[in-house]
């Protein structure tokens, strides 16, 4: 069971006592009728050949609440495509894969590029708000839920738990992310321990007080795949297609809504997916380029809130990292230790280092070039600039799923 | 004995003298068209090449013409959908002017027919594009309007203006084509005149008690001055 602190400046939900999911549910069940949900799942085809997914679905039969799932798909040839869908098709209700990799799906990125509206290359970022897109199209939902396909440990109550404070109209917040911790025989989740909550409160340190911050360091897990939000906010998102994906969502949230209307739950006692190489000598793969996307994003949103980059800041900010880094992977050394957890201490600092240089090198691509972070258009734009994008990406979805 | 080999022969000599007048005619036939096809694929790579200088894609994107043609479930770029109906079409032109060639009666007929539908065609296309593209800014200005002055089915009542201006002009077209034009013009007077009378009608029964207020307040006011007047003797 958690404690009931309340971190920060946004609400947290903790998970306290036994919550009855049914009775969550029963009364997500009524509250959809006035604010109908759809769910988003990002899924590549390789991880229709994994167990999670089988799970997850079978878990998903058994909702009754959601209006419409959106499976966008990709790297997912025709024939993959039909097999996804097949799939699928065993959830009782409204199911629409979009097919990333389709020629319809295809011919809509290719409108985008030649209109100036680049949705960048193929990734959980444009296949997130490519599905944005058809559910804002569609006109069907006022709530949109999101969680990754590869989740191993994956219950209905983490959907349920997810939901319901957007759909409830008495708590009525517009965003709300997901937090649970990662923990096998060891602790997991390096990027988010030793990367952003150190970078963080070492900006805090250099910069000072900024609400930005703030915000950011009072998510328990940044990093969480899994979110709702209000089909509003998906109009005006406007997000990076690369690894800065969850930072960049959340700058946005923070722009556009006041933070008292920002919540975080805790979704699951434990969550386990697929875990990524940390790749330290290549900053083109793994954890190393997932380091750069995001302390680039994180520059780049500061920057954007006014606070000036110099070298010498980044030089300072390196140093403070690093002190965070140790001070930080020593608390977590304790915890390890109360919780019989195995720490390794090399492994750990090996990861310090490296995300130490993931900083360097972002503070260089920044300094370099300060708008090279690619940003996918808002809907609200895209709409303004191509007026029949929306029917073109609805009917594309629909003829895909005929058949 | 030579009357019977002369009436194996005689159709035969026919049929020669009939090839070798009909080859030289084929012949020109396969030459234009095979001509037809090399200058329809010139044409089609110079359409191209001017259309992508001039952006013909995005405007397209923009004035809604992509938007249509999705609808017809096709996801080639504009500009390649309008090289291959250039090409076709100029094919096709090419393929008449081969048959002409042939100087059969029924084709020839056919072929003289066909180039006089032509120009029909054209203003039919010309028609249909010009009147989708107005047809799109009419049915924003109103969508615009009705916002602005807070009405809740604004969004409604555009697409119903855009259905409208759609129906008038298939209409329109199918009337340029001469495609049954008296069941056209029947139906779409029909259908139009149905709207205005029902909406007419809609309009005098829901506002016969603000007339019927607005005649007797007038009148009321009417009978009042008179009153209120001096009369001199």
């Amino acid at each position: 069971m958690a404690d009931f602190y309340q971190t920060g400046i946004i609400i947290t939900l903790h998970k306290l006592g036994r919550p009855s999911l049914e009775k969550i549910e029963s009364e997500i069940f009524e509250f959809s009728k006035q604010r109908p949900i759809a769910l988003v799942l990002p899924a590549l085809y390789t991880e229709f050949q994994a167990d999670a997914i089988k799970g997850i679905v079978e878990e998903l039969k058994k909702v009754k609440y959601v209006q419409e799932i959106v499976l966008t798909l990709g790297r997912a040839t025709d024939e993959q495509f039909k097999e996804v869908k097949k799939f699928m098709s065993q959830i009782p209700y409204e199911v629409k894969v979009i097919h990333n990799d389709g020629k319809r799906i295809k011919e809509i990125y290719a409108t985008l590029e030649r209109n100036g509206l680049s949705p960048g290359e193929d990734g959980k970022g444009r296949a997130t708000w490519i599905a944005y897109g058809y559910i804002i199209a569609s006109g069907r939902a006022d709530v949109i839920a999101i969680h990754d396909c590869d989740i191993v440990t994956y219950n209905r109550e983490m959907l349920a738990r997810l939901c319901y404070p957007v759909v409830n109209p008495h708590i009525d917040v517009t965003f709300c992310k997901g937090f649970y911790s990662r923990v096998s025989d060891r602790m997991h989740g390096r990027v988010t321990r030793l990367l952003i909550t150190p970078l963080v409160r070492s900006l805090q340190k250099i910069v000072g007080f900024h609400p930005f911050l703030v915000f950011l360091d009072s998510f328990r897990y940044p990093l969480a795949g899994e979110f709702c939000m209000i089909t509003d906010l998906a109009r005006v998102l406007r997000i990076p297609w690369d690894w800065g994906l969850e930072v960049g969502v959340l700058s946005e949230v923070f722009r556009n809504y006041s933070a008292r209307r920002v919540s975080q739950v805790d979704i699951a006692d434990n969550y386990e997916h697929k875990h990524q190489p940390l790749s330290a000598d290549d900053a083109q793969k793994g954890l190393m380029r997932m380091c750069v996307d995001i302390s680039k994003t994180i520059f780049r949103v500061l920057a954007a809130e006014g606070v000036v980059f110099s070298d010498a800041l980044f030089k300072s900010l390196e140093v403070a990292y690093l002190r965070f880094a140790e001070d930080t992977m020593m608390k977590y050394e304790a915890d390890a230790a109360i919780n019989g957890l195995i720490f390794d201490r090399h492994e750990e600092t090996k990861a310090v280092e490296a995300f130490a240089n993931a900083i360097k090198m972002s503070a260089k691509i920044f300094i370099e070039n300060p708008l090279g972070t690619p940003l996918i258009p808002n809907w609200n734009r895209v709409g303004s600039a191509i007026p029949g994008i929306f029917d073109m990406l609805k009917k594309a979805v629909e003829e895909d799923n005929k058949f | 004995m030579e009357n019977f080999i002369n009436v194996l022969l005689d159709p035969l000599k026919d049929f020669w003298a009939g090839f070798i007048v009909f080859v030289p005619k084929f012949i020109a036939m396969v030459i234009i068209f095979a001509g037809g096809i090399i200058i329809a694929w010139a044409l089609k790579l110079l359409l191209l090449r001017t259309l992508l200088a001039a952006n013909f894609d995005t405007w397209a994107d923009k004035a809604g013409l992509t938007a249509i043609i999705r609808k017809g479930d096709i996801w080639g770029k504009p500009s390649d959908l309008s090289g291959k109906i250039l090409y076709w079409f100029i094919v096709i032109i090419f393929l008449m002017i081969g048959l002409n060639a042939l100087q059969i009666q029924a084709i020839d007929k056919v072929v003289s027919q066909f180039f006089l539908y032509l120009p029909r065609i054209f203003s039919a296309m010309l028609i249909f594009v010009i009147g989708y593209v107005i047809a799109g800014f009419i049915s924003r200005a109103v969508l615009i309007a009705a916002v602005n002055s807070g009405y809740h089915y604004a969004k409604i009542l555009a697409e119903a203006v855009r259905l409208m201006l759609i129906i008038l002009i298939l209409a329109m077209v199918l009337e340029q084509l001469s495609v049954a034009p008296s069941i056209v013009v029947a139906s779409f007077s029909i259908m139009f005149g149905g709207v205005v009378i029902a909406l007419a009608i809609a309009f005098g029964v829901g506002g016969i008690d603000a007339a019927r207020r607005l005649i007797e307040k007038e009148y009321e006011e009417k009978k009042k001055k008179g009153e209120e007047d001096v009369e001199h003797l």
